[in-house]
């Protein structure tokens, strides 16, 4: 008799549908799957339209992160146009998306991921009943709080854009907006009553205090210092997750890419991290080398996907989308499309932002135990405390006297990529321009690299690599494929792919 | 007396639920609360398995457990050739949950302008629609004789997303037994009786025709940047996003985005005109009398407007 079985899981608290298949023998998993179960087609929707359009249609791709597909429109545009945004709106653009990703990573981190730790499969867990009182949805202290101050938090981007989520105010030449010295006091405050929040409930100290943490060891005496260290949700995270093993599963394909995001504008005191002009610095992480980024070594594969055969892989400035609902025999099982670089599977992410920054923790880390699902949260979890200090002072340089917006003048003719990260990772749009009207665009989402089917050399995508090997307790319940998964924050209403239309595609520009 | 809420997302992409999330003072826990609903399930914040959900949803189909009301996010998505495979649960039709639950509520919302009217997702090739109309047409995904439970059509929340008011006072209405007055699309006429442009902090500008042609200024953004307050009906400048502003007062044009035909066939962001007057007039104003008045309120616009002095 055979040992194994078949889950079939669609998991609830990620964006979007997403069913996760996987095999287990022995208690582990041997082999997995990863569905992605809707195709919106918005694509047919950009094809002919105005070429500002994908400044309002773009963003209603995905509610949690409508400010990057914003930031990747605008900047597609930025470079069809030749145009650069004046330097205050580059910091406000910026500030905007880094808003965004802190509601993201702490919503996600409170209300998403640690849902389980206040389940019932942990009841025999010891801090059970302190999780439960944290995180029960709906009901926990930290929910709560989480949901109060990151509501608060999104003011800033109503102050500067006029609402959150899906607004416009992005557009190509800078921001539509020229806010008052006033409005920028305003989003000052509420970032530092946020900032106070999250340094007294999240980590238990100060920014400043926390910096200091740059290894594991000095990890562990942190911890141990003090009661307010070990009580915050970041130290009580650590230790709850680390009893239920998650720093032991979830590694995924050990490769991370960035596209590079938050340019740093040259007249500011903020420095870019490694000399790269970006917060975010670009690069290609594996085997624990790092190499330079190069766009065009992107392509898209659709031989596992619900899409019409094509050779290999393509680029998106070429890529094509016709879906095709061939059902659950062959070997197609997934909406989403399978992103390569140098043909390889790679992951995105905080956690690949952290380690291609050299993050001193994370890195150390990352060296002694592996990426897992711990780590990727763990990331997410103090990304915050990396953002809120730039946020702080490009909103104090503001307000030169170069203004938000430097007109481009209509636009006709042109191709380029807006390159950026969404708060799940690396996003790209590739837009091609012809006669004004969008003739070509072609979306490839952080989700879209993460959540990845198998591609035509039959590679696994990461979270399926990520899921092999994890052991499963309760096939009824398995609580731990669900933690795997949602380490990579997993948005499927992002999964959306263009179509095109016309000639292929020349040189393309970049718009970062 | 609790009643019980199920929030159904399909075709869409999430916001109408982070929308809710901003609701304030009450917040959307203590207005749940306050309300006495008991939230069965909503995908993204729910916990529970698989196999709980499964019987969750067969117990509401099956009447066994009563469904107050039902809360759809998202387009009904119908193809590839009405099959509904674009989008499946477990590998059936998601519009089959869709139906069964739709036949047990006794109220059913939709919340945002895909779930009332095709919107974004209904746009494309997937064969989507709204509850009750598909865009502009009556009939959508459960036709135009659908009655929930209570004797009520699918109460239309447009926007995208909705206002999360919108939905927190509509929900309080239905519980507390006063059904709320809608219009012609079945959209509560407390939140949709009005027009974006109402409250909008250029208003002074458009009185006098000053305009803008280009982004990042004061005036106001109907003659030459497509800007749709004047024809859309929502309390955007009225209740404001976030507490704080709204799209039109930091300066980006309304994009009509709770109109049964958004998102319109034509550019954003780009008036069109006739003989320099918009050939989109606002709501109800006819031409002869709307050029004479504009000339005249351009000829009288006050210096402090025209050099663009007065703050928003
Ligand atoms: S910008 Fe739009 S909403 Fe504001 S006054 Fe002008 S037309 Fe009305």
């Amino acid at each position: 008799m055979s040992s194994t079985l078949t889950l079939n899981v669609p998991l609830n608290r990620v964006e979007g549908d997403l069913e996760i298949s996987a095999e287990v023998r022995e208690g582990r998993v041997t082999d997995a799957w990863c569905s992605g179960t809707m195709f919106r087609g918005i694509e047919k929707v950009l094809l002919g339209r105005g070429a500002l359009d994908g400044l309002v249609i773009t963003p209603r791709i995905c509610g949690i992160c409508s400010t990057g597909h914003l930031a990747a429109a605008a900047l597609a545009l930025d470079a069809i146009a030749g145009i650069a945004p004046p330097p205050d709106a580059v910091r406000l653009r910026n500030v905007l998306q880094m808003t965004e990703h802190l509601q993201s990573d702490l919503r996600q981190s409170f209300l998403t991921f640690a849902g389980d730790f206040a389940g019932p499969a942990h009841r025999q867990v010891p801090g059970h009943a302190d999780a439960v009182r944290r995180y029960e949805p709906f009901k926990g202290e930290t929910v709560l709080e989480v949901m109060r101050e990151t509501q608060r938090l999104l003011e800033i981007i109503a102050i500067v854009g006029g609402q959150w989520p899906h607004a416009s105010y992005m557009v190509p030449g800078g921001i539509v907006s020229a806010p008052s010295q006033r409005s920028r006091l305003q989003c000052r405050l509420i970032l530092r009553q946020f900032r106070s929040w999250y340094e007294r409930r999240i980590l238990g100290c100060t920014l400043e205090r926390f910096a200091e943490v740059r290894s594991r060891d000095a990890l562990q005496a942190w911890l141990e210092e003090r009661e307010s260290h070990a009580s915050g949700d970041l130290g009580f995270f650590i230790a709850f997750a680390r009893a239920l093993g998650l720093h032991q599963v979830g590694a995924g394909p050990g490769s991370f890419l960035s596209y590079g995001a938050l340019p740093v504008p040259e007249d500011s005191a903020v420095r870019g991290v490694g000399g790269s002009g970006y917060l975010v610095p670009p690069g290609f992480l594996q085997g624990g080398e790092v190499r330079g980024f190069d766009p065009w070594s992107i392509t898209e594969h659709v031989a596992h996907s619900w899409y019409v055969d094509y050779e290999g892989g393509l680029h998106p400035s070429v890529g094509e989308t016709r879906p095709y609902a061939s059902g659950n025999e062959g070997r197609k099982y997934s909406w989403a499309k399978a992103p390569r670089y140098e043909g390889q599977p790679a992951e995105t992410g905080p956690l690949a932002e952290l380690v291609l920054a050299g993050h001193p923790l994370i890195s150390d880390l990352m060296k002694r135990e592996g990426p897992s699902a711990f780590l990727r949260q763990l990331a997410r979890i103090l990304r915050p405390s990396l953002l809120l200090p730039a946020m702080d002072a490009w909103l104090a340089e503001a307000g030169g006297p170069l203004g938000y917006y430097r007109s481009p003048g209509p636009i006709h003719e042109g191709e380029a990529c807006g390159l950026t990260h969404a708060s799940r990772g690396a996003l790209g749009h590739w837009v091609r321009i012809e006669g004004g009207e969008i003739a070509h665009y072609q979306i490839i989402t952080p989700t879209a690299w993460n959540a990845s089917p198998r591609d035509s050399a039959g590679r696994r995508g990461p979270i399926e690599e990520a899921l092999v090997g994890t052991p499963v307790a309760d096939p009824e319940d398995p609580v731990e494929l669900g933690y795997v998964v949602r380490s990579f924050d997993v948005c499927l209403v992002c999964t959306v792919h263009s179509l095109r239309r016309g000639r292929p595609a020349g040189r393309l520009r970049l718009g970062t | 007396m609790t009643s019980t809420l199920y929030w159904l997302q399909g075709g869409g992409c999430g916001g109408d639920t982070w929308s809710l999330l901003n609701l304030e003072a009450p917040g959307l826990v203590e207005a749940l609360e306050l309300l006495g609903v008991e939230l069965l399930w909503h995908p993204s914040l729910s916990r529970g398995s698989a196999r709980e959900h499964r019987q969750l949803v067969e117990d509401l189909a099956s009447g066994a457990r009563p469904l107050d009301v039902l809360v759809v996010e998202g387009a009904v998505i119908r193809g590839p050739g009405g099959t509904g495979m674009f989008d499946t649960v477990e590998r059936r039709p998601r519009k089959e949950i869709v139906a069964a639950l739709a036949r047990r509520a006794r109220f059913v919302i939709a919340a945002g302008t895909c779930a009332s009217f095709g919107g974004v997702s209904g746009a494309g090739e997937v064969e989507a629609t709204g509850l009750q109309f598909d865009r502009e047409e009556p009939g959508g995904f459960l036709g135009t004789a659908y009655r929930s439970g209570a004797g009520l059509p699918v109460v239309n929340l447009p926007g995208c997303p909705c206002h999360c008011e919108a939905l927190a006072g509509t929900l309080a209405a239905l519980l507390s037994g006063a059904a709320p007055d809608l219009d012609e699309w079945n959209a509560p006429l407390d939140f949709y009786g009005l027009q974006v442009h109402q409250g909008c902090l250029r208003n002074e500008y458009h009185e006098y025709r000053v305009e803008d042609a280009d982004f990042g200024q004061r005036g106001c953004l109907f003659f030459h940047l497509g800007c749709r307050g004047p024809l859309t009906h929502g309390p955007c400048n009225k209740l404001l996003w976030n507490r704080r502003s709204s799209k039109t007062r930091v300066g980006v044009p309304c994009v009509g985005c709770t109109r049964p035909d958004f998102p319109p066939p034509h550019p954003f962001f780009r008036t069109r005109n006739i003989a320099g007057i918009p050939l989109d007039l606002p709501d109800g104003v006819d031409r002869p009398h709307y050029m004479a008045y504009k000339g005249m309120a351009a000829a009288a616009a006050p210096e402090r407007l025209v050099a663009r002095k007065t703050r928003i």
